[in-house]
Formats: structure tokens, sequence, C-alpha cells
């Protein structure tokens, strides 16, 4: 839970300056922070469970 | 030949202050865009960027840096990750000074996370500084 945790505020963080340095609107901007935190968010969940089922030990 | 002149016109119409806005904006994250009247911009960049770094220290993250005691591949290996750290400014210079962040911290399960945390914060800076040039030079609103 506390990785999960981690990766919601890494997430919520870096969407917050990517939102921020981006161009357009307002709503623009939040638009697009709101998606670079889901897609942060989604490929990181993706790739854990991916390397959860890899047989590395 | 053209390109080069149409380079250095670019380059002259760049006002001495945006250089200044640039580095005040590495030196201290969110600064470029305070001094800028921006506030809003640059407490969300600036408040990211030291929370980032805060978070990142507090979780065990290390600061990269090069050294003597580098040897070898060792040592050109840490300049890459350095550069992302030395992105944060005076934040870096502050840890450097008082030799905050600079032991690893591998026994903790967080530690990985921190630095990743602290490398992104400086990463972050970076755009956060090159927005603010922008904005200072006229290039962007």
């Amino acid at each position: 839970m506390r990785h999960l945790l981690w990766m919601a505020v890494f997430a919520g963080l870096t969407g917050v300056v990517f939102g921020a340095v981006a161009k357009g609107t307002d709503r623009d901007r939040l638009g697009y922070g709101l998606t670079v935190f889901g897609e942060f968010m989604l490929i990181g969940l993706v790739l854990g469970w991916i390397l959860y089922f890899l047989p590395w030990k | 030949m053209a390109s080069k002149e149409y380079s250095s016109a670019r380059t002259a119409e760049t006002p001495a202050g945006a250089w200044l806005i640039g580095v005040a904006a590495w030196a201290v994250p969110g600064l470029g865009h305070l001094l800028q009247r921006r506030w809003v911009r640059g407490a969300l960049l600036g408040g990211a960027v030291w929370v980032m770094c805060v978070v990142g220290i507090s979780l065990g993250g290390h600061l990269f840096g090069v050294s003597s005691k580098d040897q070898g591949l060792s040592g050109v290996l840490q300049i890459l990750p350095m550069i992302a750290n030395v992105g944060s400014g005076l934040l870096y210079v502050f840890c450097w000074l008082t030799n905050t962040g600079f032991v690893e911290n591998a026994q903790l399960v967080t530690s990985e996370y921190g630095d990743k945390f602290l490398l992104v914060a400086g990463l972050l800076n970076y755009l956060a500084m090159l927005d603010a040039f922008d904005i200072a030079a006229g290039r962007k609103k």
C-alpha cells in the first residue's frame, strides 16, 4: 500500500508541473495535468503486474 | 551562413533579464515565475519541486555527486544522475554543504523511491527554469 501511495504522490507532483508548464487555457492545463497523472498511475500499475508474473529469482 | 545569422539574431533578441530570471529559477525552484508575478504558476512549480526534494530525502533517497573516491566507470556513471540532482539548484548546494542526503540508505525499503523523487525534482526544475526563461524572453505567455 505504501508503494502505491508514493507512486500516487510522484504522479501527482509530476502532473502538477507538466500541467503548469503546458500551453493553452487553464482548463487545457488542468486536463493535461490530470492526463499525465492518470498515465503515470496506469502505466505504473500495468508494469507492476507484468513484473509480478515474471519468474525472476 | 544564413542559419548562423538567424541564430545570432534570435540570441540578440533575448533580453538580459531573461538570463537572470533563468538563473533565479534554477537556484530557487519557483522564484523565476514569482519574480515575473506569475504567483499561481510559481507556487505550483516551486511547491512541487520543493515537496519532491523533501519527500525524497525523508524517504532515504540519496543525491549523486562525483568524488575522488569513484574510480573508472563508476565515476562516469555518477555524472548523469548528478546533473539531474543539480537541477534542484541551491537545494543541492545546501545538501552538499551540510552533507545531507549523500549517504546511501539501501537498507530502507523506500530508498529507491527517494532516489527517483530527488532525480525527478531536479529534472522538473530544469523544465520550470526553461518555462520561466521563455516567459521572460517573451516567447510564451
